[in-house]
């Protein structure tokens, strides 16, 4: 027989293991609910058609149709003359750089904004203004609602070549995801504090939304090359887009070291 | 003359002395290596684990772990999670061994699914992706969710893991002193 305080103990022990137990099965659920979504998207593996929507606002069929069209004249296309053809970003010297970094990102992203901080000044420095590589900005605004815009608007700004400065105008002032802070009104803005852009020519690009399916491309590129997270990253040679690497996440400097020192490697072999 | 103090004395004892400071049942349970090495395999685990989804860490093309300035406070929070759950699981490992009538298994897990959970989706940017592939709309606001109130997420993760860590504290002492009173009554 156990003693009334014995039995009060006892009492107390099934009353903390009973809480205890409530809190695991709380765990529990919503790792099992994270496990399920992985399953089940895991399944859908064509990265294509998991990506073409928009979910920032509803395309229209005929836009389905004309991206479809426009994806397959330049699928996988990723040479950098082809890359400048369409009218994307770069920075670096494309007559001499042998090697070409494709960043897909994303303005609300914070993960590319640490990237941008951290790891892109070292790319920059050591690789692009050596003349050895070239960085092209291809976006892929999958965060947010507002990120199609802030790309659309980063666009107009390449217009004018200020895009480089929206860049860093952007990730320097990242805020939470649709939080407002790109809002069409912030994105004007920004816009209206870097020098020398003409804003009439600027909102009239924007508001008119002329880089919509720039940017829908972009992403149906990305999707090709399955991407998914932002940023992300190929590196290739630049002539042809060939010997594609990868690299998803925002890699400090010593992950693109090893792999634009090794293409070098293989571009100066070859050249022998 | 008076008695001088060695470094090596001194040291044992000051190690001694931070031992003696700790609760009872933390000093029972981790008196044993078994215990120690336990929680040091665990901690290790989710350290590698935690890194790798906040991105600070990085097995390809080479091994790679870096500290950007931004992600200084996640670090430290999931640095004391991983602590945490080190000592956490092995006393329960340490309980269900010792007390196996009187410990729900499940207790084993008590704030170590939330403290993941807390800790790896949010910083996971392919976990948000799937959570805006999936649910489309809801999903945009889940993922945000989990972005904007990271920090705060894990903090209270770490809160749920003290709790626990409290709890089965409890558990042990009260677990002792029943084993103990049991061993009395029968001799």
């Amino acid at each position: 027989m156990l003693k009334p305080q014995q039995n009060q103990e006892q009492g107390k022990l099934k009353q903390t293991i009973d809480i205890t137990s409530g809190i695991s099965f709380v765990g529990i659920f919503f790792c099992l609910t994270i496990i399920a979504i992985t399953l089940m998207s895991s399944s859908f593996n064509s990265p294509i058609v998991k990506n073409n929507y928009y979910y920032a606002y509803a395309a229209t069929a005929e836009e389905k149709q004309q991206r479809e069209t426009n994806n397959n004249n330049n699928k996988n296309n990723i040479s950098l003359p082809n890359l400048i053809q369409q009218g994307s970003p770069y920075l670096g010297d494309p007559s001499t750089a042998p090697i070409t970094i494709v960043d897909f990102s994303d303005f609300q992203c914070y993960l590319c904004a640490r990237y941008v901080k951290a790891t892109e000044p070292i790319i920059n420095q050591t690789y692009i203004q050596t003349g050895k590589a070239v960085l092209v900005f291809k976006h892929l605004p999958n965060r947010g609602f507002d990120s199609i815009n802030s790309s659309i608007a980063a666009q107009c700004a390449n217009d004018q070549g200020k895009f480089w400065d929206f860049h860093q105008l952007l990730y320097k002032n990242q805020k939470p995801i649709d939080s407002g802070w790109v809002s069409k009104e912030n994105l004007k803005k920004f816009a209206a504090k870097i020098s020398g852009l003409d804003m009439n020519k600027y909102n009239s690009c924007f508001e008119s939304q002329k880089y919509k399916s720039f940017v829908e491309e972009d992403v149906a590129l990305a999707s090709s090359l399955g991407f998914q997270d932002t940023p992300s990253f190929v590196i290739v040679n630049s002539k042809d887009g060939s010997n594609p690497e990868i690299l998803k996440g925002a890699h400090p400097f010593a992950s693109f070291k090893a792999i634009i020192d090794k293409k070098l490697r293989e571009v100066e072999d070859s050249s022998k | 003359m008076r008695p001088t103090l060695s470094l090596p004395t001194f040291k044992s004892k000051l190690l001694s002395l931070l031992f003696y400071i700790l609760p009872s049942p933390i000093r029972i349970v981790f008196s044993s290596v078994l215990y120690i090495s336990l929680a040091a395999a665990i901690t290790a685990g989710f350290w590698i684990i935690f890194n790798v989804f906040e991105q600070l860490l990085f097995f390809w093309p080479v091994w790679v772990f870096y500290l950007p300035e931004d992600a200084i406070i996640s670090f430290i929070l999931t640095n004391v999670s991983a602590v945490l759950m080190g000592l956490l699981v092995s006393m329960n490992v340490y309980i269900i061994k010792h007390f196996k009538l009187q410990i729900s298994k499940s207790s084993l897990f008590s704030g170590t699914g939330l403290s993941i959970l807390s800790s790896t989706c949010i910083s996971c940017s392919s976990v948000g992706f799937l959570l805006i592939s999936t649910f489309e709309g809801l999903g945009i606001v889940v993922s945000n969710f989990l972005s904007i109130y990271q920090i705060q997420l894990r903090i209270l993760s770490i809160a749920i893991l003290l709790f626990a860590l409290y709890s089965v504290h409890a558990r042990t002492k009260k677990g002792c002193m029943i084993e103990y009173n049991n061993k009395r009554r029968s001799t």
